[in-house]
């Protein structure tokens, strides 16, 4: 197989508002797994979840600290993120980097990402190894002393330029997100506006460090190839002595329910239109959650889905649709549904097309086929979620954090409850006009303003130039 | 939901870069036989899941492209799915999803891969329709030109994306009109001009068993698998011809910039010249010298330099495309429009200093205790295990290579560093492709010839 150095000539399906996350409420457990963790609380407040699995001879070491841009204040948005880099930069001991270098050396990776709800950081390693980010991971919990804010926080808006500003979807989904959500935090993007980003400052870092990252507020979950008790007592040796702070604010803001659509458009350097449709949904804190799973599965998971079927093979419209749905946000997140123009394609017939697809699902009741094949797919999921050691420690985290790792043993039971009734049900009560917003990107070419000859119909614009002559 | 990774691309950079490494204590138990249709076939007995994956390798990929026709090896691939002789596409979908199964054929560059995922008790099932596609597939022009519609619609899509536009670009100056010069899913003016009598005849013609290489990892028996492959697939017998090696690509001395003048708040930058084939007997060399360079993700000397001291860059990388024919070396990075040159500058710099000066004792101890630390993490799930067996078979690397991939890595020596640094690296000699705000921008590109800081 060719190996993509980058994967920058790839050809990856269009989804919006995707990240792993899509698959995380698929849990990646046996049902009766949680029979098998290992839990420990630690006199200063962790939780310790340790899991045994010796499928292949490596490890897995992950923090989770329930803080994400939720927890941010207006004005400070991109702070939780900005965090997550800093803890790279050092410690009391390590100089910037070190962290990740000695993790390398010892035949491991490590990475950390932040959520709206969450930050976790994680290490992959030889199980050979473990201790090391064991200790580590304490050290930055207790010793926290980053270098070098001001080119880190100039990392962190060369990404949002990446990821968000050069990203016309994902610029998309900010402003989209942006009507949807107006008291509640998830208003803003988890990278940060942009001038707040610019705005933050070494102090405001600091004092969010020792009021998030303290023991009460974090849950530590090893999966791998190692004894449960060797492990959970390395843990407690390194992060038993650690100190609490301050306790964490609460969060209580809840987003008022929506009065009406909301529509917004965003003019942006694009070729093709796109658009993102969201209604407000509950967590898995409501028994809708199962029914609003299995209708985001039977719109648009596989090549039988009916998005997929409608808008991409019969009708054309789109380069590709997706339903998401996370049930396992902290507050109510969104049911969205999204998708890429193809070129030449009217906004408005996509968008009636997606809202006949929707009225049919509100009308009758899904096929028992339908039905049966969703949960099929979510049961073969479930299976093929085990074989990584990752995505069980991330679900055992994020279930725990929601109040319960063992809730991971009752997810497959939730869907297999779901009836054809039900989805209709959660279809007529959530996916209504009032409680929606839609976003549409108006594109408006690529070149430069006042660089020439306009956009093109879409295609690859060459406005080449070349210089310096005969070297 | 949405998530931030911090580094996410330049780890995907270094996974992508660092191929295979081994350890002594998870060398894997690899049966390796062969079809009597020719087929090599690989199987890893894992019975701790009930689930099966399967790679298949076909020489189909994208460098068997006519050269008139380019994407015709990816469209065929994707057509391959569309049903089969007994099944509409609608039917053959449907049967895939509801056993939660997957069912697919991806055109790449080399090879066109074809693969199924599914649980222990549809495997037969879901193996059925894979072979069904691949040796009765339905091939119908309405289907083909419906799939054909949605190819130059995603790459169109692609095209807003200002790194896929600098990497097209790229390869195109480096490659030309060689096997390796055109994006893998071709460009949107020639799909649209693919027929289906093209399709048919590249299916015919590439989608032969005796050139082919089968994977398999998971909850099967090796003589069971196999009895059932050589029924499946028993049609499907001959071998594709070899394929003439084309001459290594080439750079004139000098720095050759193509600006592509785009809306963008970042400069997408690519710089590179020729690179090596797998078979390369200095590839370990070259390895470890790029994980110091620029394939060590923080411990590489670009990130450190580029992102964590400048702050110019949230990912950087560089690599060696080691592939069937020799590949590219590039360096690849994003930042915004008014510090490309700067960026530029630095990176010739690290490359033209990798050359000149010997690596420290430090630096390619670490290099290589990752390297070799780290390879169970290449063997941890069922589809890298497949995906590692594709690549010892594809790459003539031995059943051994588990153990002998160590020892390649420990013996190499500071000295080997520096020899393939300049056997390898052509700062003098060097393409660069830049998307950005060209005005922005300023690039100058006499100044950057000089790699020296402002």
């Amino acid at each position: 197989m060719h190996r993509q150095v980058f994967f920058r000539l790839g050809l990856p399906a269009f989804v919006f508002l995707t990240a792993l996350w899509m698959t995380i409420s698929c849990p990646a457990a046996t049902a009766g797994i949680s029979d098998n963790v290992k839990t420990t609380t630690l006199p200063n407040g962790i939780r310790v979840l340790v899991l045994e699995n010796h499928k292949a001879p490596v490890a897995t070491f992950n923090v989770f600290y329930k803080v994400g841009s939720r927890n941010e204040q207006f004005g400070k948005t991109g702070l939780s993120h900005l965090v997550e880099h800093l803890m790279f930069r050092g410690t009391k001991k390590l100089k910037p980097e070190e962290f990740s270098n000695i993790i390398q050396e010892n035949g491991g990776m490590d990475n950390a990402f932040t959520t709206q709800d969450y930050t976790d950081y994680f290490e992959v390693i030889n199980k050979d190894h473990l201790d090391v980010p064991i200790g580590l991971e304490a050290d930055r919990m207790a010793n926290f002393d980053p270098k070098g804010f001001d080119s880190e926080r100039a990392v962190v808006a060369e990404e949002r330029r990446m990821r968000t500003e050069d990203n016309p979807e994902d610029a998309l989904e900010e402003v989209t997100q942006a009507q949807a959500f107006v008291e509640h935090p998830y208003h803003w993007p988890v990278v940060g506006w942009m001038q707040d980003i610019q705005h933050l400052t070494l102090k405001d870092a600091l004092d969010y460090h020792s009021m998030y990252y303290s023991p009460q507020n974090a849950i530590i979950v090893a999966v791998g190839d190692f004894d449960a008790a060797k492990v959970t007592k390395q843990i407690a040796e390194q992060f038993g002595s650690i100190k609490n702070g301050a306790k964490p604010l609460p969060m209580p803001l809840v987003e008022p329910p929506q009065d009406g659509q909301r529509r917004t458009i965003l003019r942006h350097a694009a070729n093709l239109p796109a658009f993102i449709e969201g209604w407000h949904v509950p967590t898995l804190k409501s028994s809708d959650a199962y029914a609003l799973e299995v209708a985001g599965e039977i719109l648009s998971d596989g090549k039988s889905s009916r998005l997929y079927k409608d808008l991409v093979i019969d009708k054309r419209m789109v380069v590709g649709a997706g339903a998401d749905y996370d049930m396992t946000s902290f507050d109510p997140p969104l049911f969205a549904i999204s998708g890429q123009l193809r070129p030449g394609v009217k906004v408005d017939d996509v968008l009636a097309e997606v809202d006949t697809q929707v009225k049919q699902m509100q009308d009758t009741t899904v096929t028992d086929d339908e039905l049966q094949k969703a949960k099929n797919l979510e049961q073969a999921q479930f299976v093929y979620g085990q074989d990584s050691i990752f995505r069980e420690a991330m679900m055992l985290g994020v279930y725990e954090m929601l109040g319960d790792y063992r809730m991971v043993d009752r997810y497959l039971e939730g869907i297999e409850k779901v009836t054809a009734a039900d989805v209709q049900r959660v279809m007529q009560k959530y996916l209504v006009a009032q409680n929606r917003t839609i976003g549409l990107l108006e594109p408006t070419g690529v070149l430069p303003p006042g660089a020439g000859h306009g956009g093109g119909e879409g295609g690859m614009v060459h406005h080449s130039a070349s210089i310096g002559g005969a070297l | 939901m949405k998530t931030r990774f911090r580094f996410l691309a330049i780890v995907v950079a270094v996974l992508s870069i660092r191929v295979l490494a081994a350890g002594d204590a998870c060398a894997l138990d690899i049966k390796r036989m062969t079809l009597s249709n020719g087929a090599v076939l690989l199987v890893s007995e894992q019975h701790q899941l009930p689930m099966v994956t399967m790679a298949i390798a076909f020489d189909a990929g994208s460098r068997r492209d006519p050269a008139d026709h380019p994407g015709l090896a990816s469209l065929t691939a994707e057509c391959l799915t569309l049903g089969t002789r007994d099944l509409t596409p609608e039917e053959f979908n449907r049967k895939v999803d509801f056993m939660g199964s997957s069912v697919s054929v991806d055109g790449g560059r080399d090879f066109a891969s074809a693969g199924m995922t599914s649980l222990s008790k549809y495997r037969d099932d879901t193996l059925h329709l894979l072979a069904q596609a691949l040796t009765q597939p339905r091939l119908a022009p309405e289907d083909i030109e419906r799939k054909r519609a949605e190819q130059v619609a995603a790459i169109k899509a692609q095209e807003e994306q200002p790194g896929y536009v600098a990497g097209v670009k790229f390869n195109r100056m480096l490659f030309g009109d060689s096997p390796y010069g055109h994006p893998s899913e071709g460009y949107a003016d020639s799909v649209e001009k693919l027929t289906p009598e093209d399709i048919h005849s590249f299916y015919d013609a590439h989608y032969k068993m005796g050139s082919a290489v089968i994977a398999v990892a998971g909850d099967v028996n090796a003589d069971e698998i196999k009895a059932k492959l050589e029924q499946e697939f028993a049609s499907l017998s001959g071998a594709v011809p070899a394929q003439p090696e084309p001459p290594a690509p080439n750079v004139a001395a000098g720095l050759h910039p193509e600006l592509i003048d785009r809306n963008v708040a970042q400069a997408n930058i690519i710089m590179g010249f020729g690179g090596i084939a797998r078979s390369n007997p200095d590839y370990y060399k070259i390895q470890v010298m790029n994980y110091i360079l620029g394939g060590g993700g923080f411990a590489s000397r670009l990130t450190q330099v580029v992102r964590s001291k400048a702050g110019l860059a949230y990912s950087i990388g560089s690599g060696f495309e080691a592939a069937k024919f020799p590949g590219s070396f590039e360096v690849s990075l994003q930042t915004k429009n008014q510090s490309a040159s700067e960026a530029i500058r630095l990176v010739l710099q690290q490359i033209r200093q990798i050359q000149e000066q010997q690596v420290s004792q430090h630096d390619i101890d670490a290099a290589k205790k990752y390297l070799i630390g780290s390879f169970p993490l290449k063997i941890d799930r069922l589809s890298s295990i497949a995906h590692f067996m594709l690549q010892i078979e594809l790459y003539g690397l031995g059943l051994d290579y588990a153990d002998r991939y160590p020892k390649l890595i420990d013996a190499v020596t500071r000295v080997d560093i520096l020899a393939v640094a300049k056997k390898y690296l052509h700062p003098d000699a060097i393409n660069l492709v830049v998307v950005a705000n060209q005005q922005e921008a300023g690039i100058k590109a006499a100044a950057l010839e000089t790699g020296q800081p402002r």
